[in-house]
């Protein structure tokens, strides 16, 4: 096991698939002929649009399975590649094996299957992103940290980013990571009302008159060099440092001064101990949009212009389309593949005359114009920039890198909460209702917000208009967090301040709702003004363009459980001095569209429903938590209230079908016995547990089943659901929020409880006032967990 | 505006209220759509664009910007041209 900053973490496997290949072989093997991929779209309707190009993958090329989305059948097909490329077969620690996957649109595709053909209830799992990593965990029987990353284009980038962070901080030895995307309606037609389609086939660098969209998947095994030496796996690179950013500037456009991008390239090679002189290739994000193009010719001519003579810079987009939150993995098997083949793929697309504008502009950098170039590679790059202002940069290495990330021992603490419920808003608002036991009379609960809510953060309207209710919830609870823990940055700062935002369902109402529209009014009737808000991170872009937090920026999402996986994740964030305060959030919005899918589902009851008793199922709700951590010496520095530690944290998972828990007890027992590991003590010594219990009868029954086995005695669970609903990843951070406002003293000094004793449960009142440590459990459907150790400041 | 320009304009409010959620009491035809105020930004404008050219068959893609200055530029527009 490796828990070291710098340690080195391998490429083992390769997998990947795209318009131009089934699998790495192939993929390649065309990339450096130049094969174009690009064709006139079958899957969409684009009879009416003024753009019909895609990047599609053939029938022949795909493993169809019907059970899944196409999004996860493209994936898995990406991942039992790369598995069997780097000899992974049962052969190694499943607890020490984790998934963590990219997307951008998810299976939208059975959200069009779901309005087009009949509403059938098997299409309702297949929608979220949250999904894709599930399937793939089954698939290889990984039980270690589980999650999907929804920042769009950019998000599998991350996803190999944070796969190497967490083997950093020991937490696992091999993780398959990368993303997958498949091509759909919804983007076509988004990218339609932008204007954003090239009619002709993209033109990275070049013509740069808009996108062609593409689909695939890429999966790469990342692994510890210990493990990948002592079993004797294949090494292909080391993967270095990633350089991870918010341009808090525009929901849909780059920043046009570059300054995020260079934030993220800067930071890759600078941690990666890379000198910019040394950079051999980069593979461009090279969208072939005006607007990224301009942005990121300036941001690699800035940075390397003055010392570099010898940089390769190419787009496969060019031959494989944006394949959105695919792109990111696609491009880095293409870069480690270039890496280990000494071979760069070009930029295919130009006429002579093209050539001639390009030497105008290029430079002393190679934008490998149409031919790919033979050339010894030792350091590559992959860049990746997204919707929400998401940029992601990471470093590949020919051999050991001399990366120079560094890790602080200071304690975490919990310093501001926000908190938007169906219940009211604010955090004085939830205390004065728990303290009142003013639980919740029924279920459907929607939160709701106002001008009075707008007008005290001084949210405007030309900004809050935008936003859908998801982002508005979150905005709203994202800055009074802030505004709760009382930390101020400016511009020379602001990278040090960042987010990880947890949600279940995402934009799931937005998706549905522009699905909806355009199967009634056509392809080409999207709306522009809707689209940006289809992307799981449009939340988390538009707080940091509000507040201007420049920093560390990624949303994720794996069930009601994402909400307190982003508080474990910021932790780490902190830890691995990647950001001196981190926000934590859960959020995820009720609608007419979520009650309904919900209800089809047989999860629903809109009655009351007595938790842990009546089994008669959950009470649907919403809302936003968010909580602020900050280093000890950050909190310090303007001496905020300590609410309280984060003193230990774990993820887990146990492979059972996606959509169900029945038979996962064992990854919330792993989850809360490494939580307490980690916090360094025994399970014995927790006070109370803060639950996720809902009333439906499977998730009830893990919570029973497993305490009475961690817990050598009777335990106090308090339930924040009594209060709020289930508003799933909300209900998850309120957990921790809850549980740190117990141990502050701020609710009281007795609270309602659920006794668990054995099997048994039940209600009584609990003192409070002597609880030392305090835990946060919640739950995914598909078998992951995640638990935080709260301890008394 | 006459009886017809008053019915476009109205329509044209109506449409900025439904697809850009710009509170309708927010909104005269005098009042600068872009900028500071309601501050619609270059997404807003192609839905702009959109929605007129479905609901008037007219077409407004690179058409000056002054046109688009108020609700009553808008509508001047929308006749002139139909």
């Amino acid at each position: 096991m490796s828990n070291n900053i710098n340690a080195r973490c391998v490429v083992t496997g390769l997998g990947m698939v795209n318009a131009i290949g089934k699998n790495v072989e192939e993929c390649w093997e065309n990339a450096l002929k130049g094969t174009p991929g690009i064709d006139k779209v079958k899957s969409v309707n684009s009879d009416n649009c003024y753009a019909h190009l895609g990047a599609e993958v053939a029938d022949e090329n795909i493993e169809i399975n019907d059970k899944v989305d196409r999004v996860s059948s493209l994936c898995l097909q990406a991942s039992k590649e790369a598995l069997k490329d780097a000899g992974i077969d049962g052969n190694v620690d499943a607890d020490r094996m984790g998934v963590i996957m990219g997307s951008c649109v998810g299976g939208v595709v059975s959200i069009e299957n779901y309005i087009e053909k009949g509403e059938k209830t098997e299409d309702i799992n297949k929608m979220s992103i949250a999904s894709i990593a599930n399937h793939v965990a089954n698939m290889a029987g990984a039980k270690g940290v589980v999650t999907n990353i929804g920042n769009a284009c950019a998000a599998s980038t991350m996803s190999v980013a944070y796969a190497c962070e967490l083997i950093r901080a020991g937490v696992g030895d091999v993780f398959i990571a990368g993303g997958a995307d498949a091509f759909a309606s919804v983007p076509f037609a988004g990218f339609t009302a932008l204007h954003a389609l090239s009619e002709n086939a993209c033109s990275p660098f070049n013509h740069s008159n808009g996108i062609t969209l593409g689909e695939g998947a890429g999966a790469i095994i990342v692994e510890s060099y210990e493990h990948a030496v002592k079993r004797g796996a294949h090494i292909y690179c080391d993967v270095l440092s990633a350089g991870i950013s918010s341009d808090a500037h525009h929901i849909t456009a780059p920043r046009p001064d570059g300054i995020g991008q260079m934030y993220a390239i800067r930071r890759a090679l600078d941690k990666s101990g890379v000198d910019k002189k040394d950079l051999d290739y980069i593979n461009a994000h090279g969208t072939g949009t005006a607007k990224n193009d301009e942005a990121e010719f300036l941001s690699i001519h800035t940075i390397f212009d003055d010392s570099n003579d010898h940089l390769s810079v190419s787009s496969t987009k060019a031959m494989v389309g944006h394949c959105l939150g695919a792109a990111g993995a696609i491009e880095a098997v293409y870069a480690i593949k270039a890496l280990t083949d000494n071979k760069v793929p070009p930029t295919i697309g130009y006429s002579a005359e093209d050539l001639e504008a390009l030497k105008e502009k290029a430079g002393k950098i190679d934008f490998m114009p149409n031919d790919m170039k033979e050339k010894e590679l030792n350091y590559v790059m992959s860049n990746s920039f997204a919707f929400g202002g998401s940029n992601a940069s990471i470093i590949f290495a020919k051999n050991e890198g001399k990366m120079s990330e560094s890790e602080n021992d200071e304690d975490i603490y919990i310093t501001g909460l926000g908190i938007v419920t169906p219940v009211g808003n604010g955090v004085e608002n939830y205390i004065e209702k728990v303290k009142g036991g003013e639980t919740i009379t029924s279920g459907n609960l929607v939160s709701e917000l106002g001008k009075e809510d707008f007008d005290k953060f001084d949210i405007k309207l030309a900004f809050y208009r935008k936003l859908d209710k998801l982002s508005t919830m979150q905005v709203v609870s994202g800055i009074e967090a802030i505004n709760n823990s009382g930390f101020t940055f400016n511009d020379d700062n602001a990278e040090d301040f960042g987010m990880i935002i947890g949600t279940g369902d995402g934009p799931l109402t937005t998706v549905y709702e522009f699905q909806e529209h355009i199967s009634k009014e056509g392809t080409q009737n999207g709306s522009a003004f809707n689209f940006p808000n289809t992307v799981y991170n449009a939340a988390g872009g538009y707080l940091s363009i509000k507040t201007g937090m420049r920093g560390y920026n990624v949303t994720i999402t794996n069930g009601n459980q994402s909400g307190l996986a982003s508080v474990c994740y910021a932790a780490n964030e902190i830890k691995q001095n990647r950001a001196a305060a981190m926000l934590a959030s859960g959020t995820d919005e009720n609608s007419a569209v979520m009650n309904k899918l919900y209800t089809q589902l047989g999860l629903v009851s809109d009655a009351k429903s007595d938790i842990y008793a009546d089994e008669k199922g959950m009470n649907l709700s919403d809302g936003s938590v968010t909580i602020a951590l900050e280093k000890a010496s950050q909190a310090d520095s303007h001496s905020a209230k300590k609410y309280a530690k984060i003193a230990g944290y774990a993820m887990t998972h146990e492979c059972v079908e996606y959509g169900t828990v029945k038979g996962s007890d064992e990854g919330l027992a792993k989850a809360i016995n490494e939580a307490c590991k980690d916090a360094g003590i025994n399970a014995d010594k927790i006070d109370a547990v803060f639950g996720f219990g809902n009333g439906i009868k499977d998730v009830d029954d893990i919570e029973k089943n497993v305490y009475a086995k961690v817990f050598n005695k009777a335990i106090p669970v308090i339930n924040v659901k009594d209060y709020v609903g289930e508003a799933r990843a909300a209900a998850a951070t309120l957990s921790a929020a809850h549980a740190a406002l117990t141990l502050a003293g701020e609710l009281g000094d007795s609270q309602n409880a659920y006794i668990f004793n054995g099997g048994e449960v039940k209600k009584d009142k609990v003192d409070t006032k002597n609880f030392e440590y305090c835990l946060a459990t919640s739950y995914g459907v598909g078998g992951s967990y995640s638990a935080v150790v709260l301890k008394r400041v | 505006m006459n009886e017809k320009e008053l019915a476009i304009a109205a329509r044209i409010k109506e449409m900025l209220s439904e697809n850009l959620r710009i509170p309708a009491e927010e909104l005269d035809y005098e009042i600068p759509l872009f900028g500071d105020g309601i501050g619609l930004d270059s997404v807003d404008s192609l839905e702009i664009i959109a929605c007129i050219d479905s609901e008037y068959g007219v077409a407004m893609t690179g058409v000056a910007k002054e046109n688009f200055y108020n609700i009553t530029s808008l509508t001047k527009y929308v006749v002139e041209n139909m």
